[in-house]
């Protein structure tokens, strides 16, 4: 079975939200990265591995410094990939998915790619410009083994595009909180609670919402709807803030995880 | 996929969820304009009496004579705010106007569809955000100073290389947070589907009106067209009415910068490989990452890492030929036409220049080719005078 869709039905067993945070693959560097998801294990449910890239049109600007910083510092998808082996094979059994964009992966070649995320053990995929009528290439490539799902996004103005992208998608489904990009602070779309409802109602796979969220009491007023949140602009700056120390990862984790069960 | 939205295998919607259905809108709103006659009527009313089409299809007589055969120049620079830019937007902006959206953003790189577009936001009435990089805000503070005094706010995007790419970067990021009342005005044949074909039916009528002229002038179609290509709005334009007459050699000019062997060029299609940038899959100057790489051309309007994928499209056929001009080449050309003909063209319009010089090499006196003169370039004045004064180039 899959990581994420094994996490996600243990979680659904004690009735747990899940918590997801996100970093950048390299920042500060390749090393440190290792140890901020070995720390976070058992903890953070899945980590979403950004793989930085020049040109981030979906991400904020911490998001895209953090990228240019990474790439100033030389982390590539290669780098990427011969971390993520390292951390398998050192038994970590944490899910991860790379956040990525589309070019990435055609640099690197589609098939190629597909069986390099399979043999390190990367659990999904997250490509923000790689929207539903793109995905046939890359979703042939991923047929016929679930090592790797792809995981699907929705948006605040998807509406009648809420079932074609449910339709085929795995693990769980990322709801963006609002219009735009990564980091805007908890300035949700206006009608982001009835737009979460409605995609709840209809998905078969946990909902996660993010975007913009940096305490779990942030989701308070839809925590009956989703089944768990992201946090990708905030975690990096807390990270920066106690210069990329593993251990404040492991305690922001743990106390987001706490209360956002709490709430 | 969505058949339509490739040329091949080029083109495309590589953008968030969040923009698909924008997309769908303006598809739809763009594709029951064009169908229009009201529509149609009002555009090539603001075309006529504001742009001041036609434009001439002027013959170059001192260059035909020099170089050996017929030269003829479509006048773009003679539009109204000085390029072709204009053509495009203002057809998107009534498109807009018609979509009931009240805000638009445009991207700029030497701040020419910067200027257009927010010259089409004074006559309509719209509020105008255009983003530009800082580097470019710095080398070319006129532009910026025309683009406020028209009433539009220019944002300079620190991120990146701080230039054009990181302007559409930003334009997009903008786009996608504001998508419900803001319209999007691309100006290169760029960006994801329907804005390729847009941006070619709005600059369709130069390549109609040159082909009509052509024929009053010479009683029957060119030998070769020609345009310079960086996103490639103006090759586009020039070339649509021509790409299926197939005795029409088309021929597309790209930016080679300090030359496609060094590090310093934006010759996407020489020295690039197809990649997805700016929603749209085509060629790209790119690292073995796949991190996109800087462009560098003496002009702004070229240095663009990748090209429209129509244009990718018409390469790989064959239909169209994709050359390259040194800056060095440019520049000689821009004062060879200055001193024989009396025109000052725009340092991109320069490289078409450059290469019709080299071809006509190979034609005849009796065969004819039309160049399409993109730009004026009071724009470049700074840039041409620090160029010939040996201090490197702005860019």
């Amino acid at each position: 079975m899959n990581r994420i869709e094994k996490r996600m039905e243990e979680l659904k067993q004690n009735n747990e939200k899940a918590f997801i945070t996100y970093i950048t693959a390299g920042l500060p560097d390749m090393g440190r990265t290792a140890e901020i998801i070995k720390a976070q294990e058992g903890i953070t449910d899945v980590i979403e591995l950004g793989i930085p890239f020049s040109d981030p049109t979906a991400d904020g600007p911490v998001i895209q410094q953090a990228s240019y910083e990474a790439i100033q510092n030389g982390a590539t998808l290669k780098k990427t990939f011969a971390l993520m082996d390292e951390l398998r094979r050192g038994g970590c059994e944490q899910p991860v998915v790379f956040m990525m964009y589309y070019n990435t992966i055609l640099n690197y070649g589609i098939a190629d790619f597909v069986t390099k995320c399979r043999e390190t053990g990367v659990d999904g995929l997250i490509v923000p410009d790689l929207p539903i009528e793109e995905q046939d290439l890359l979703r042939d490539a991923l047929k016929g083994d679930d090592t790797t799902l792809m995981i699907e996004l929705v948006s605040p103005v998807s509406k009648d595009r809420i079932p074609g992208i449910l339709s085929g998608a795995r693990g769980f489904v990322y709801c963006v909180s609002s219009m735009g990009v990564t980091g805007q602070a908890a300035d949700f779309h206006r009608e982001v609670v009835s737009y979460l409802s409605k995609v709840k109602e209809q998905s078969h796979i946990p909902v996660m919402m993010g975007f913009g969220i940096r305490e779990a009491s942030d989701v308070r007023p839809m925590k009956d709807i989703i089944d768990g949140c992201i946090v990708g602009s905030y975690f990096i700056k807390i990270m920066r803030e106690n210069g990329f120390d593993a251990k404040a990862a492991k305690e922001y984790a743990s106390r987001f995880k706490k209360e956002l069960n709490e709430l | 996929m969505n058949k339509k939205a490739y040329y091949g295998e080029y083109g495309g919607q590589f953008v968030s969820e969040s923009l698909m259905n924008t997309l769908d809108e303006i598809d739809r709103a763009f594709e029951e304009a064009i169908k229009d006659p009201a529509f149609i009527k009002e555009y090539q009313y603001y075309l006529k009496q504001y742009v001041g089409r036609e434009t001439p299809l002027y013959y170059a007589g001192r260059l035909s004579e020099k170089y050996g055969t017929k030269i003829y120049l479509k006048r773009e620079d003679l539009n109204h705010t000085g390029a072709h830019k204009i053509n495009n937007v203002l057809g998107q902006i009534l498109l807009a106007k018609r979509m009931g959206k009240t805000k638009v953003i445009a991207e700029t790189g030497a701040g020419q569809h910067g200027v257009a577009t927010a010259t089409g936001a004074a006559l309509f009435n719209m509020e105008c955000t255009v983003y530009m990089g800082s580097e470019d805000v710095k080398r070319q503070a006129l532009n910026v100073m025309r683009m406020e005094m028209l009433g539009a706010k220019v944002v300079s995007v620190e991120s990146g290389s701080n230039t054009l790419k990181d302007a559409t970067n930003e334009a997009i990021r903008t786009w996608a947070k504001t998508a419900e009342d803001t319209f999007y005005i691309i100006g290169s044949a760029i960006g994801p589907y329907p804005y390729p074909k847009m941006v070619k039916e709005f600059q369709a009528c130069i390549s109609r009106e040159a082909k009509k002229q052509h024929f009053e002038a010479e009683g029957r179609l060119p030998d070769v067209v020609m345009a310079c290509v960086g996103g490639g709005s103006n090759s586009i334009g020039m070339f649509a009415d021509f790409i299926d007459e197939k005795e029409v050699e088309l021929i597309g000019i790209e930016a080679a910068g300090k030359g496609v062997d060094t590090e310093e060029h934006a010759a996407s299609m020489a020295k690039g490989r197809p990649g997805v940038l700016h929603g749209t899959r085509s060629y790209l100057l790119q690292d073995e990452d796949g991190n996109i790489q800087l462009a560098h051309s003496i002009s702004a309007g070229l240095d663009y890492p990748g090209v429209g994928p129509e244009h990718a499209y018409l390469h790989d056929t064959g239909r169209a030929k994709y050359v390259p001009i040194t800056d060095d080449e440019a520049m000689e050309a821009l004062m060879e036409l200055t001193r024989l003909e009396g025109i000052i063209p725009a340092i991109e319009s320069a490289h078409a220049v450059a290469y019709a010089f080299k071809k006509a090499k190979e034609m005849t006196k009796d065969q004819s080719m039309i160049i399409c003169l993109s730009g004026r370039g009071d724009k470049d004045l700074n840039t041409i005078s620090s160029y010939f004064k040996g201090e490197g180039y702005l860019n």
